[in-house]
């Protein structure tokens, strides 16, 4: 396309947004970015306001995880975008692929403390895959071309684009780039065909094999790829938490569900007793490993990922594959044997019955968080989106709701960021149009962090139980306290018993809501939050005394 | 594992900002740059970096592989001394 007249770095930026593939921009304005904005009306992608920094990024990467497209937000300088920094992170250790469009001061002015300037490319080094600091108004369709293809491409992340305010205005004639060139990032796999044969061969010869499934799984679209290979090879698969779903719900027989600290039993047993550990698209994070030195000793293991520094990073490997997991998968699945593996399946299928936990009832009489995530999944039958924010809720809703597809559950696993859930959710939510029912379960404390984005479901008419899970305490910590503190409750019980009033919080915003205390009132409740048309509070008083079980420490 | 210093020679894009982002991934691990040397190349849009740096060898192969994670970098050659 031929820009005869030109036109603004702002409209360039708009376009360029559009050529790209942006079909929702979320966002909050500011100064610095105020000639984007006005652009933004006629643009052909919908605009969603947020009311934190915080939460728009946050939206951006609950759509981005819901999809499997880049979220796409927009902020202001200085302030705006250092509200960022939390979401970005959370976006970037997941691995989910981002782009966050940040105003920034007039070049002449950057390094003079201008009025809301901050060291945008310094800031967010840390938590991002890439930024740019664009330099004139020509740079910027290249720029948001190459930004797309940066998040997109290797191991997704997020990518920030800091536009300062006179490129914005500047005329530009230069065009969205047909072909996009990076000189030096070029993520390529370097499996090769002997690699698959060696995978292949140690799958055939193990009599004890273990499938681990991460985030990366997810990723690459792997999740079914996963299930074949499972069934044909009889291998028992564990997911990581960001992995949930990546197992495409092997089957019954060979689902172990969590693995790691909070994981199952059987998950733990069979990595522990495994003669071969293939894992995909995960970083080993010290979450699941617990001591390096002890995990799973007695198996080779091998590692496919598309990041090469991943790779050994945590965990020595047998045999490391930098590769797309579906590809490797689809490659190795015709020549994998299928195979019974009855005495190890067996095996599995007892440490699922010992390990199962005996529930006792709470001395209160109070709800219980497996009755409570019963009732939820009873309605919703996995089909819904769920959304969680962190702390015990989220491992709860990890364990106890059936998992059936990837891009379902959407969770802060390596940042764990209290506050993700409710604009999460959101974002999932606007990415399906509000066709798709969507359950935040949230924490009474990451509720308060993020609260203020209940006007945005609420303007948006959006199809979202917020479930507050409410313990009146911040009941990971607490339960840290009671085990490894002697029980020294510090700063993690709140005093008041409705403080907030999560139905006057609801009310303020517009938003319907009940509260249930006992456990007769829940499937009720339940029912009512998950068939309401538009946003629904339910506040759930459940046992403070609760704990996460089961919790492995080494 | 024993310490020992590495030189890495790093082959990087000369842009604005790159020094600053190699020195941050490494500095950000805790790992202290003992020498630090950046210079052009024949080629005015390749700057050389060369950097010793005191590490284990794993530690010291990780920040090589996360380096040329970067977009920016072409590519680092490296050498015990």
């Amino acid at each position: 396309m031929a820009y005869g007249k030109g036109r603004s770095g702002a409209q360039a930026l708009v376009e360029s947004l559009e050529r790209a593939g942006t079909e929702v921009l979320f966002g909050y304005p500011g100064g610095n970015v105020a000639d984007i904005f006005d652009r933004i009306p006629s643009a052909r992608f919908r605009f969603v306001l947020g009311r934190h920094e915080q939460g728009c990024v946050h939206m951006a990467d609950g759509y981005a995880r819901a999809t499997g497209r880049p979220g796409v937000a927009i902020v202001t300088s200085g302030p705006g975008l250092t509200n960022t920094v939390t979401a970005l992170g959370a976006a970037y250790m997941d691995g989910i692929p981002l782009i966050l469009v940040s105003g920034q001061v007039p070049l002449s002015q950057i390094g003079t403390d201008a009025f809301q300037e901050a060291d945008t490319t310094g800031i967010t080094r840390a938590v991002s895959k890439h930024n740019f600091l664009v330099q004139s108004a020509d740079e910027i369709p290249e720029t948001v071309a190459q930004a797309f293809y940066i998040a997109t491409h290797g191991k997704p992340g997020p990518v920030v684009i800091d536009i300062p305010r006179n490129c914005q205005e500047e005329i530009t004639r230069s065009a969205y780039p047909e072909r996009i060139s990076l000189r030096a990032y070029h993520p390529e796999s370097t499996a090769t065909s002997r690699d698959m044969n060696r995978l292949a061969r140690l799958i055939n010869d193990a009599r004890r094999p273990v499938l681990y499934a991460g985030g990366g799984t997810i990723a690459a679209g792997a999740a079914r790829d996963v299930a074949a290979l499972s069934r044909k090879a009889s291998i028992p698969v564990a997911t990581t938490l960001t992995g949930i779903g990546g197992d495409g719900a092997a089957d019954g027989a060979h689902t172990l569900g969590l693995a790691g600290m909070h994981g199952s039993p059987a998950a733990n047993r069979a990595i522990a007793e495994a003669d071969l550990l293939i894992a995909l698209g995960v970083r080993f994070n010290d979450r699941i490993t617990g001591k390096v030195s002890q995990y799973a000793r007695k198996a080779k293991i091998v590692h496919v990922d598309c990041d090469p520094s991943s790779i050994g990073k945590n965990v020595p490997v047998d045999l490391g594959i930098v590769a797309d997991v579906k590809d490797v998968l689809t490659t190795v699945f015709s020549r994998v044997k299928a195979a019974d593996r009855t005495e190890w399946l067996e095996k599995i299928r007892s440490w699922r019955e010992s390990g199962r936990i005996a529930e006792k009832p709470s001395a209160s009489g109070a709800i219980s968080p497996r009755e409570l995530m019963e009732a939820i999944d009873r309605r919703t039958k996995g089909d819904a989106i769920v959304a969680t924010d962190v702390g015990q809720h989220q491992i709860w809703a990890a364990q106890m709701l059936s998992h059936r597809r990837s891009r379902h559950f959407l969770t802060s696993g390596g940042m764990g960021a209290m506050g993700f859930g409710i604009p999460a959710a959101i974002g999932a939510a606007i990415a399906f149009g509000g066709e798709k029912r969507v359950v935040a379960i949230l924490g009474d404390g990451g509720a308060q962090m993020t609260a203020q984005e209940l006007a945005v479901a609420a303007e948006e008419k959006l199809p979202i139980a917020f479930v507050v899970v409410n313990n009146r305490s911040l009941g990971m910590v607490r339960q840290m306290q009671d085990v490894f503190f002697a029980g020294n409750r510090a700063a993690t019980v709140f005093k008041g018993k409705y403080l907030p009033d999560f139905r006057k919080l609801a009310s303020a915003y517009g938003i319907r809501s009940r509260r249930v205390e006992r456990a007769d009132k829940l499937a009720a409740a339940v029912g009512a939050a998950l068939s309401a048309r538009g946003p629904f509070l339910l506040e759930v008083m459940v046992d403070p005394e609760a704990n996460v079980e089961p919790m492995v420490f080494r | 594992m024993k310490e020992e210093t590495y030189r890495l020679n790093c082959f990087v894009e000369n842009r604005p900002g790159v020094l600053a982002r190699i020195v941050g991934l490494i500095s950000g691990r805790g790992y202290n740059i003992q020498t630090l040397n950046v210079g052009p190349t024949e080629d005015g849009t390749v700057s050389r970096m060369r950097i010793d740096v005191l590490g284990t060898r794993r530690v010291v192969e990780q920040i090589i592989l996360q380096l040329r994670n970067q977009v920016n970098v072409i590519e680092v050659v490296s050498r015990r001394l």
